[in-house]
């Protein structure tokens, strides 16, 4: 045996996984990373209250008599769903401002995209992140609290009466959360400073519900609803629940205010996420 | 032929890049030589295939770049510009880059570890980036740049800002790199710095490639202009006293910190200087980087 060792590069024997799948690790790293911070797992922590609070009324409809009035319903399930809106708005500031924000400031998507990954699978990396964390406030829990229902009844009567819930359920929040991922990850591709999209993203929330409030207020008409983000999710979720339209605006047209939402911000993702920024 | 272009030219908007540049780079260490403008890094980045060239082609490996992600495994390319998360860690920053290249994340880790150790920053591959030293970020990039195994290493100005010690580390790392079978495209607009890697150039000028071929014939016309130095050092009065015994140096200048020489002999300023950096006995020199006026004026010289 030679004394002398090698002190060459050694090459890697392993295997490498195939081509289109480096979405995971981007993914996998920021999901990581978000578990890390204790104040994203008391944000996570605090968003489950609602939950909780409903788990106790289930418990009492199925267990007291005098509680029979908060039977569950479709609605409650929509309700929940509605009422997780704020943590959905605030998961998606804190988690997703700086997705693609944060690599542009430190400079990093030059190398991303030197790497062997394209630029949708990045961008599909990113979504995964966000998308996974406002499926966990509100998919994962309403997908819960209807298996709570089962156990505490006893019986699947109810799920049997209602079999369009747990469908509806997974769509509704699939619609809220695509809508907010993909607006936020465009706004997250604007600016170097996270702090300025959260804001930018707040901007948008809020002011479109403002303006359709005043709206209302003066013509008394919530066909204008169709401005408001936040209403043409509430729209499509009525429908979705097959529940009364909360606003004068056919939902065809929320529809195509939020498909137009997600187009535009696709369209801004395809210009603005490139390993090197091209100023013609 | 490794990376092979034909009328390659890019634009952006108005402005031109590259123009109609067709050039062959053959295995081993080329050097890319221009001022800074003239091109080099939206060649560079037209071979990593983050740019799509405007007209005419360019192939790696005999295929075209553009879209061709499976090719990018087999490039390490190590970009000018800072690229960092701060916060993290030299070995999690690696690891988290070499892990896109489909590695699972234990070897990931190995592989960041060895790269890391092969520029000599296996001490400090725990500490965050944000406390390194700028020579050392720049070492922490080649180390990303290196990690996966590439066979072709894209370096642009990969010794910009480094001290003389770890310049010459760089260069003897780059060299044995060449060595050991990988093709190098190194950039620089130091004349003296390529010259040290390797004698096949390319010289680029106003995105056009102006000559190609051994270092030396250019060697001639270089030294006939003085050669500008920006030394950023603890004891800049103690260097200028040592270099005022110097032959060659034809001018000194104080600037915030910094000494500014002018040397028409910059092969034996810089053997000086990296002997003086070595030896600590005139104080730190933090930083050693060069103007490009002096190779300005020899491109000038060359367009006439």
């Amino acid at each position: 045996m030679s004394p002398i060792h090698d002190q060459g590069y050694r090459r890697y024997p392993g295997e490498r996984s195939p081509h289109g799948r480096a979405w995971a690790v981007i993914a996998a790293a920021g999901l990581r990373g978000f578990f890390r911070r204790r104040e994203f797992l008391g944000l996570l922590l605090v968003s489950l209250f609602p939950f909780f609070v409903r788990v106790v009324q289930i418990y009492a409809a199925a267990n007291l008599p005098q509680a029979a009035f908060l039977r569950p319903s479709p609605e409650m399930f929509r309700d929940f769903l509605r009422q997780q809106d704020i943590f959905v708005f605030f998961i998606a500031v804190y988690v997703g401002s700086g997705l693609i924000a944060n690599d542009r400031r430190a400079n990093a998507l030059q190398l991303y995209l030197s790497k062997p990954l394209t630029r949708a699978e990045y961008v599909f990396g990113k979504l995964a992140i966000l998308l996974a964390f406002l499926l966990l406030v509100t998919w994962v829990p309403a997908t819960v609290l209807l298996l709570v229902q089962i156990v505490f009844a006893g019986n699947f009567t109810f799920v049997a009466d209602h079999l369009y819930l747990l469908p509806a359920i997974t769509l509704s929040s699939l619609v809220q959360a695509l809508t907010v991922s993909v607006s936020m990850l465009a706004l997250s591709s604007l600016s170097n400073s996270s702090r300025y999209v959260g804001i930018l993203f707040a901007g948008l929330v809020f002011f479109s519900q403002a303006l359709y409030g005043v709206l209302y207020a003066v013509t008394r008409d919530t066909s204008w609803s169709w401005m408001s983000f936040s209403a043409n999710v509430s729209q499509i979720m009525a429908l979705i629940f097959r529940m009364p339209s909360p606003y004068a605006t056919p939902w065809p047209v929320s529809l195509g205010v939020m498909v137009g939402v997600i187009a535009a911000a696709v369209l801004v993702l395809e210009r603005r996420v490139r390993g090197v920024e091209v100023v013609a | 032929m490794i990376i092979a272009a034909d009328h390659l030219s890019k634009w952006y908007g108005q402005v031109i890049g590259l123009n109609d540049v067709t050039l062959a780079v053959p295995p081993g260490i080329t050097g890319l030589l221009g001022p800074n403008g003239a091109g080099k890094s939206t060649l560079m980045k037209l071979i990593t295939g983050q740019l799509r060239p405007s007209q005419g082609s360019i192939t790696v490996f005999g295929e075209p770049i553009w879209r061709n992600p499976a090719s990018y495994a087999r490039i390490g390319f190590c970009p000018e510009q800072d690229a960092f998360y701060e916060r993290m860690t030299g070995v999690e920053w690696v690891a988290a880059l070499v892990g896109l290249n489909g590695v699972d994340e234990e070897a990931a880790r190995a592989m960041a570890m060895r790269a890391l150790d092969l520029v000599d920053l296996a001490g400090e591959a725990r500490k965050k980036i944000g406390a390194y030293s700028k020579g050392m970020r720049q070492r922490v990039k080649l180390a990303q740049a290196l990690a996966h195994d590439p066979e072709l290493l894209i370096l642009d100005e990969p010794l910009a800002g480094m001290d003389p010690v770890a310049r010459r580390r760089t260069i003897r790392l780059i060299r044995e790199w060449g060595r050991a079978g990988r093709t190098v495209l190194v950039s620089s607009h130091i004349l003296h710095e390529i010259e040290s890697m390797t004698s096949n150039v390319l010289l680029i000028h106003q995105g056009r490639i102006l000559a190609e071929g051994n270092v030396h014939q250019i060697r001639d016309l270089i030294d006939e202009h003085p050669h500008t130095v920006y030394i950023r050092a603890d004891e800049t009065r103690a260097l200028a006293r040592a270099f005022l015994a110097e032959d060659g140096v034809l001018s000194l200048k104080f600037e915030d910190q910094a000494l500014v020489v002018q040397t028409a002999r910059p092969d034996a300023f810089y053997t000086r200087l990296t002997a003086m950096a070595a030896s600590g006995e005139l104080g730190t020199i933090h930083e050693v980087t060069s103007p490009d006026d002096n190779l300005q004026a020899v491109f000038q010289y060359l367009v006439k």
